[in-house]
C-alpha cells in the first residue's frame, strides 16, 4: 500500500505562526515522532522573507521601508533569495523525509518543480524549468517560487505559486534576486475574470492540482493531516 | 587525529556549494552530529554536520565561498595539534596554477583541482560563483571547421555526449549534421548555433541519419536581443587580478569635459517653442544611447563566467527617493524621440518617489546615467549598478574661461565621469565611448542625425 501524504490545509495564516509549525513539524520528523510525509498549504498575508542567498541588491527599499508599508519582513533558513507572499499566492511547505525516498537535493527540487508543472498543466497553463534558475515559469514570466532548507535530509519550507496575487506586491523587492524578472500569476495567465467567484473557484482548483500533483511526484496518495500533526488553534477558522 | 571536514555532495548532480554560515567558531568544541555549517546549492540550503567529535581546529574558508564538493572547509581535531600539513599545501589550496586545461565535464578534476574563491571577493559579494576550470584554450572563440578537433565536443570521459545547446541540436538534427567533431564556442565548450555555420552537412550516425532539408549555412536571426561571448583567457586573467586587487567590481574611471553651448543654445530653442521642456538630463541620456549604440562594448553585463552584449540599449536613471534610491529604466533609449524621453523620464522618477514602479521598470537596464547637476556637484564619481559595466555620473553645467583659437572666451562647460567595469570596458573602450558621446554633445545636430 502507497504511504500516505498528509495534507493540512491552514486557511490564511500569518508567516510567523506557521513557520514555528514547520520547524516543530520537520522537528518531530527527524526525532521518529512523526513517520509520514506532510504537506501544508496556506495562504500569507503580505510579507517579504529573504533566504540565505539574498543579495543586497535584491532589496530596493530597506527592510524598514518595507515594514513601515505594513509588510513584515522575515529572514528564514531557506535557500534562495528574497521573495514575497501575500493573499492569492498558494504557498506550500512539504515536510517530506527525503531519506525515504532520495538523498538528493536536486532531485527533490526538479520534482517540485515537475508537480508544479503539472499541477499548471491542470489549470490549462503551459509552465516550464529554466535551466539554472529554479522556481516554474511560463513564457518567460516568472508564476512560482522555490526555496528549502533540509535538516538530517527532512525538508521544510517549499514553494509560491501566484494564483490570483495582486503582483505589485513583488514590486517591494527583485524577486528571487534576478533583475529584469517579471511575475505572473495564473489567473492573468488565463485571464480569469477579476471577481471573487471567479477567484475561489480557481483557487480551489489550484490547491487540489498541486495536492494531486505533489503527491503523485512523491509517490504518496494524500490524506488529511489530523491534529496530531496541525494543533488545534492552528486549524483552518 | 585531525579529521577533514569536506563539501558534501547533497545530491549526485551537485557540484559546489556555498558556506552561507558558520554555526561553531574555531575553538568550539564538536561532538559527532553537530550543525558546523549551513551549506546551499541551487535553492536548498542543508546543514553540514560533524562526522568526529573534537575541536573545531580550522574553518578554512569564509562564510559566502563558494567551494567545490569534496574540498577541505574545515578540521576538527585535538586542541594544539598541527595541522598545518592538512590544511597548508592540501588538495584545494593550490595557486591559480591548479586551473588547468582539464574539461568542465570531467568534474573529477574540477573537485580536486579548483581554488577557493579568493576571500576577499566572497565576503563581499556572496553570491559570485566559484571560478569555474577554464576550457582548453583556444577552444572558446575558435571558428569551428567540419573535421575540427574534437577536443571541446567530446571531453574525456564524457563518452558519447555531446554538449550542444538546444537550438543547435535542433538546427543539427534539421539540417542532419553530425555534432561530433565541432569545436563549442559556448560556456564549458558548449556547441552553440554560432558553431554550426559552415559546417557541412554530412550524415549523423544512427538511424536518425537523412538527408539535409535546409540549405548548409543559416543566417543569424535577427531581433536576437542579445549575444554571449564566452571569456577568453586573457579576458579572464583580467577579470581575475583586478577582481582581487580592488574589489568584486573593478572599477576605474575616465573623465572628460564637454562644451555644451550648442546643447544649451538647441535646448532653449526646443524650450521657446512651448511644447514641454527638455531638460540636459533627457539629452544627456539621448546622447548616451546613441553613443553606446556605436559602441555596443561598453553595453554589457559581466555575468561571471561570460559577458552579455545586449543588442538593445536600455538607460538606467538613478532617481534619489526619500530613503535611498532607484533606477528606473527607460527602454530602447536611442530609438526614442526627445520628447519621449523627456515625458518619460519625468513619468517614472515620479512615480519611483511615490515609489509606484512595477518591477519591470526599474530592472533590465543595459547601462546607467547619474545626475547630480542640478545640486550643483561639478563632478563626481558614480558606483557601478551591476550587472551593468558601466555608469556615467554627470556633473553640473559651469560657465568657464576656455582657450579657443588663442582667445579666451566663456563657455557652458559640463564634466562627467564614467566608472567602468574592467572585467568588460578595458580603458581605450571606454574613452572611445566618451569621445563619441563627447562629440554628439558638443554637436547635438548628431542627435537627431
Amino acid at each position: 500500500m502507497t504511504a500516505p501524504l498528509l495534507i493540512a490545509d491552514l486557511g490564511r495564516r500569518g508567516y510567523g505562526e506557521v513557520l514555528s509549525l514547520q520547524r516543530d513539524l520537520c522537528r518531530r520528523r527527524v526525532a521518529g515522532e512523526i513517520t509520514d510525509d506532510i504537506l501544508l498549504l496556506v495562504e500569507h498575508p503580505p510579507v517579504v522573507t529573504l533566504g540565505r542567498g539574498t543579495r543586497a541588491t535584491s532589496l530596493p527599499l530597506s527592510a524598514d521601508a518595507i515594514g513601515a508599508r505594513g509588510v513584515e519582513v522575515y529572514e528564514v533558513e531557506r535557500g534562495g533569495d528574497v521573495t514575497w507572499h501575500g493573499p492569492g499566492q498558494l504557498v506550500g511547505y512539504p515536510i517530506v523525509d527525503l531519506r525515504q525516498h532520495r538523498e538528493d537535493l536536486h532531485w527533490y527540487l526538479r520534482e517540485l518543480e515537475g508537480g508544479l508543472i503539472d499541477a499548471l498543466t491542470a489549470l490549462g497553463v503551459a509552465a516550464e524549468r529554466t535551466p539554472g534558475l529554479t522556481g516554474v515559469w511560463t513564457g518567460g514570466r516568472k508564476i512560482a517560487s522555490i526555496g528549502i532548507h533540509v535538516k538530517q535530509w527532512v525538508t521544510f519550507h517549499g514553494f509560491a505559486l501566484n494564483v490570483t496575487s495582486d503582483l505589485a506586491g513583488f514590486g517591494l523587492i527583485v524577486p528571487c534576486g534576478i533583475h529584469g524578472v517579471t511575475m505572473t500569476s495564473v489567473a492573468r495567465e488565463l485571464g480569469t475574470p477579476d471577481d471573487a467567484a471567479a477567484a475561489d473557484a480557481l483557487w480551489r482548483g489550484a490547491s487540489g492540482a498541486v495536492v494531486a500533483a505533489v503527491a503523485h511526484r512523491l509517490d504518496r496518495v494524500p490524506a488529511p493531516a489530523g491534529t496530531t500533526i496541525v494543533p488545534a488553534a492552528l486549524e483552518p477558522a | 587525529m585531525a579529521t577533514k571536514v569536506v563539501m558534501e555532495a547533497l545530491s549526485p548532480t551537485m557540484e559546489e556549494g556555498r558556506v552561507v554560515e558558520w554555526k561553531k567558531n574555531e575553538g568550539d568544541p564538536i561532538a559527532t552530529g553537530d550543525v558546523l555549517a549551513e551549506v546551499e546549492t541551487d535553492k536548498a540550503v542543508m546543514e553540514l554536520v560533524a562526522r568526529a567529535g573534537g575541536t573545531l581546529l580550522k574553518r578554512v574558508v569564509p562564510e559566502g565561498t563558494t567551494v567545490p564538493v569534496s574540498q577541505l572547509v574545515a578540521v576538527i581535531g585535538d586542541k594544539g595539534e598541527d595541522i598545518s600539513a592538512l590544511v597548508g599545501g592540501g588538495a584545494g589550496n593550490g595557486g591559480p596554477a591548479a586551473q588547468t586545461t582539464k574539461p568542465v565535464a570531467d568534474t573529477t578534476a574540477q573537485r580536486t583541482s579548483m581554488p577557493p574563491a579568493p576571500p576577499a571577493a566572497a565576503a563581499t559579494e556572496s553570491t559570485a560563483p566559484a571560478p569555474r576550470p577554464a576550457p582548453p584554450p583556444g577552444v572558446s572563440p575558435a571558428p569551428s571547421r567540419p573535421g575540427a578537433s574534437p577536443t571541446a565536443a567530446a571531453a574525456p570521459g564524457d563518452g558519447d555526449r555531446v554538449k550542444a545547446s538546444p537550438l543547435a541540436r535542433k538546427i543539427a538534427a534539421e539540417r542532419g549534421l553530425d555534432l561530433h567533431g565541432v569545436a563549442g564556442s559556448g560556456p564549458a565548450g558548449r556547441i552553440i548555433q554560432r558553431d554550426l555555420e559552415g559546417v557541412a552537412a554530412r550524415p549523423a550516425p544512427g538511424p536518425a541519419a537523412r538527408a539535409p532539408q535546409v540549405p548548409a549555412v543559416q543566417p543569424v536571426p535577427a531581433g536576437e536581443p542579445f549575444r554571449d561571448v564566452p571569456l577568453t583567457q586573457i579576458r579572464k586573467t583580467i577579470a581575475r587580478r583586478l577582481s582581487q586587487s580592488i574589489g568584486p567590481i573593478p572599477t576605474f574611471y575616465l573623465t572628460t569635459e564637454i562644451d555644451m553651448e550648442r546643447v544649451a543654445e538647441a535646448r532653449d530653442a526646443l524650450n521657446a517653442r512651448g511644447e514641454g521642456r527638455i531638460s540636459f538630463n533627457d539629452i544627456t541620456i539621448k546622447a548616451t544611447a546613441l553613443a553606446l549604440r556605436q559602441h555596443p562594448a561598453c553595453n554589457a553585463w559581466w555575468q561571471d563566467d561570460h559577458i552579455r552584449y545586449w543588442a538593445e540599449v536600455h538607460i538606467s536613471m538613478a532617481v534619489a527617493i526619500e530613503d535611498g534610491l532607484i533606477t528606473p529604466v527607460i527602454r530602447h533609449a536611442d530609438q526614442k524621440s526627445l520628447r519621449q524621453i523627456s515625458a518619460e523620464a519625468k513619468d517614472l522618477a515620479g512615480r519611483a518617489r511615490e515609489r509606484r514602479l512595477k518591477p519591470e521598470e526599474y530592472t533590465g537596464g543595459t547601462f546607467s546615467i547619474s545626475n547630480l547637476g542640478m545640486l550643483d556637484i561639478d563632478e563626481f564619481t558614480a558606483v557601478i549598478n551591476p550587472p551593468e559595466a558601466g555608469i556615467l555620473a554627470v556633473g553640473r553645467l559651469a560657465e568657464k574661461a576656455v582657450v579657443e583659437d588663442g582667445t579666451v572666451a566663456v563657455r557652458r562647460r559640463m564634466r562627467i565621469t564614467m566608472s567602468c567595469d574592467h572585467r568588460v570596458i578595458d580603458g581605450a573602450t571606454g574613452a572611445e565611448f566618451l569621445k563619441t558621446l563627447k562629440a554628439m554633445l558638443e554637436n547635438p545636430l548628431a542627435l537627431v542625425w
